[in-house]
């Protein structure tokens, strides 16, 4: 009844619009716990739009997983299609786009899907030199690279990163290149140490280590990437007086049971609030830095090799077999970091082919 | 149309690449007449003779199935032309005429449940492994071609790890039930507890609790529960209630009872950390997180529609395949007995009014 009706509707808008319609494939939360590879129409681009063939798309694990477990503040509605950050081609493009052409590679806030027609603001053009699948960590790239940003690293700090999930590791790089004389990964378990230690960290502490450990960092700045209230207080003990905490998680829940004065009044910290979503777009204000800079500071640090993330990428799986990637991440896949949906294989090709063909069904 | 069945079933031994085993059936009861014509449907079982106390019975049946009448069970016994005896008895007769099989070679297929007691039915196993013969029992509902699917989807993951189960088994039986009103040789033994050993339980849920073992692959560590007789003219329970836990963690409820009136309310749910299957009268449905089976996640999914197949055949040719082979049944003594054991520790448990750990088999035999 529900799929009837979005079926004539989409069909209704596209005569309206004079659009047309294509089929594609895209991950869908179905309810909670449930990830399913679901087959869908979107019409195709409109005046000021671009289309784009996904190539691959990077799954956030804290913030989908916070999703599909209904987490306070991540409450939606389902079904719900995950993803932001993703890479691919322009297949189309509206007649008052400009600055974008057919074939060219992009990368941006791009779902879990194999084809989407989204605004060209969302998307940055990938330098040559970088390949699709490292610049599909642009939207955490960008969040990792503000919050750093706002930790006020300067040549010679002692620097903490905790959480050792895709964010962190990226923190733990991003540091390094600030300027950090010792970047320290923390994490609640070891699982994820020799990945830490291969890309930026200099020392892993996990919380097993002790509470005297943690306090004894002293650091400089400490960057918060785990995205829970405990992180933050513990992000708090790793700092040292006067030290910079930037909270860059998404800290889903209550923080309670908090000493202010001996955690933060006493050592004189400042906290700064650093989520990716009090960014602005592309204000050009001289004081901060706009998504739209730090975006293309991502990938110009990619292209130029100052930066690398392929070594992240622990596993890179097909669309269909999304079900099985959701359910490892629920069941901890602390062996993981960077999971990768590769719709280039995938048999979304399909759509692509018959976007070639020009067979749109409208 | 037994004549049809034979002439169909004599073809059929060619077919099945297995020498037919020759069974003589042992009670020409309802059951042992059903048992008798599912045996011969099997294609891989001749009804070597029939007998029953009741020889009117017994000689009807023999006649229909053009087997030979026997007048006593011993006679029966020395005939070289039995290999194996389908006892279809009381259940306070399984020990007794077990072994006796088993101490003249033959093999031993018997109805649920296994015996009456745990003592009773460790010294058929005992007795059957001496004289080197199997022994099965008839569980045959494990076969049903619902069953077998719903295992296969449990095997897929359709599940997860399982949390719970749920039985759920009410009917009426009317007072004639009790004195053998349904049967081609009336007896009043069912309303007897030494005879039967107990009354829902025994009769009706065992077949329930061996396929919920056999889909799921859990055994039940501990029960404790509560049963009554309160309508019914019988000694044994006509109302019963368990709850145990599984040697998983998971936890299962079971709720049986021979006198609701209306609807029969059978159903079987079992669940754990990634979805439900629910099996009833009518097939079976599932709710999975993950795609099962093709299936959608998040969904129920209703299968209805099953192909015919006689699940008694089914366990006759297991067994058949079984001996000829040289191997244990697919549904051993090992089965029977712990099917039993659960039972039979429930009606403990009330007696005690305390929880009790379920017996292991493996605490009173050895595994082969």
């Amino acid at each position: 009844m529900k799929a009837g009706f979005y079926w004539c509707l989409i069909r209704f808008k596209a005569i309206f619009l004079l659009r047309r319609v294509y089929t594609a494939k895209r991950v869908e939360f179905l309810y909670f716990d449930i990830a399913h590879l679901e087959r869908t129409e979107l019409l195709g681009p409109g005046k000021e739009e671009i289309f784009v063939k996904t190539f691959c798309s990077l799954v956030s694990p804290g913030t989908e997983q916070a999703i599909l477990w209904g987490l306070p503040g991540m409450r939606h509605n389902f079904p719900f299609t995950p993803g932001y950050s993703g890479a691919g081609i322009v297949l189309k493009i509206g007649r008052r786009v400009k600055g974008f052409q057919v074939g060219q590679r992009v990368a941006g806030m791009i779902h879990h899907v194999s084809h989407e027609t989204l605004s060209p603001s969302l998307v940055f053009e990938i330098p040559s030199g970088v390949s699709c699948e490292e610049a599909s960590f642009i939207v955490l790239g960008i969040i990792a690279l503000q919050g750093t940003r706002k930790a006020r690293i300067v040549p010679g700090d002692r620097v903490a990163v905790v959480g050792q999930g895709l964010i962190g590791q990226l923190c733990c790089k991003l540091a390094r290149l600030f300027g950090a004389s010792e970047v320290i990964a923390v994490a609640s378990s070891r699982s994820r140490e020799k990945i830490s230690l291969r890309g930026g960290a200099d020392r892993f502490l996990s919380l097993a280590d002790g509470k005297q450990a943690l306090r004894d960092l002293r650091a400089d700045a400490v960057i918060e990437a785990a995205g829970t209230p405990q992180a933050i207080v513990l992000a708090c003990e790793c700092a040292g007086k006067q030290g910079r905490v930037s909270i860059v998680g998404s800290s889903r829940g209550l923080g309670r049971d908090v000493n202010v004065f001996e955690l933060i009044q006493q050592k004189m910290l400042t906290v700064i609030g650093a989520h990716s979503s009090t960014m602005p777009g592309k204000d050009p204000s001289q004081t901060r830095w706009t998504y739209d800079q730090e975006g293309r500071l991502f990938l110009e640090l990619l292209q130029t090799g100052r930066l690398g993330v392929s070594d992240l990428i622990t596993w890179r799986v097909r669309p269909v077999n999304c079900n099985s990637v959701y359910e490892a991440l629920a069941d901890g896949a602390r062996e993981q970091v960077g999971i990768l949906f590769d719709w280039k294989q995938d048999e979304t090709s399909i759509a692509l082919e018959r976007d070639r063909r020009d067979g749109a069904i409208v | 149309m037994p004549w049809k069945e034979i002439d169909e079933t004599a073809q059929s031994f060619e077919e099945a690449g297995v020498e037919p085993l020759a069974i003589a059936v042992v009670g020409a009861g309802a059951i042992g007449q059903y048992d008798a014509r599912e045996a011969i449907k099997s294609g891989v079982a001749r009804i070597a003779g029939v007998f029953d106390v009741n020889h009117h019975a017994a000689r009807e049946l023999a006649r229909s199935l053009s087997a030979r009448f026997y007048p006593s069970y011993h006679e029966l016994l020395d005939s070289r032309q039995t290999e194996a005896v389908l006892l279809a008895v009381p259940h306070h007769l399984h020990k007794s005429m077990a072994i006796e099989a088993a101490n003249r070679g033959k093999h031993v297929l018997v109805e649920k449940p296994m015996a009456t007691t745990l003592g009773d039915a460790d010294e058929m196993i005992a007795s059957c492994k001496r004289n080197h013969v199997d022994l099965t029992v008839n569980f045959s509902l494990r076969y049903l071609p619902r069953n077998r699917k719903a295992k296969e989807l449990i095997a897929e993951g359709a599940l997860g790890d399982i949390t719970g189960v749920q039985i759920i088994a009410h009917a009426y039986r009317e007072r004639g039930y009790w004195i053998g009103g349904r049967s081609h040789s009336p007896d009043d033994w069912r309303a007897s507890r030494e005879k039967s050993g107990a009354g829902v339980l025994f009769m009706n849920v065992c077949h329930v609790l061996d396929y919920v073992y056999c889909l799921t692959g859990l055994k039940a560590a501990r029960v404790y529960g509560e049963y009554a007789t309160l309508a019914s003219p019988a000694e044994v329970e006509d109302i019963a209630s368990a709850t145990c836990r599984f040697n998983n963690g998971a936890i299962g409820t079971m709720s049986a009872s021979t006198i609701m009136r209306g609807p029969d309310q059978i159903e079987e749910r079992i669940w754990g950390t990634h979805g439900t299957l629910v099996l009833c009268p009518d097939g079976l449905s599932f709710y999975s997180t993950r795609p099962i089976d093709g299936k959608r996640p998040g969904r129920v999914h209703t299968i209805s529609k099953f192909s015919q197949l006689s699940c008694t055949a089914e366990w006759v040719k297991h067994f058949v395949h079984a001996v000829r082979e040289g191997r244990e049944p697919e549904i051993s003594a090992k089965e029977g007995w712990e099917n039993l054991a659960f039972i039979a520790t429930i009606g403990q448990a009330l007696e005690k009014g305390e929880s009790l750990a379920v017996p292991r088999f493996t605490d009173r035999h050895e595994e082969n």
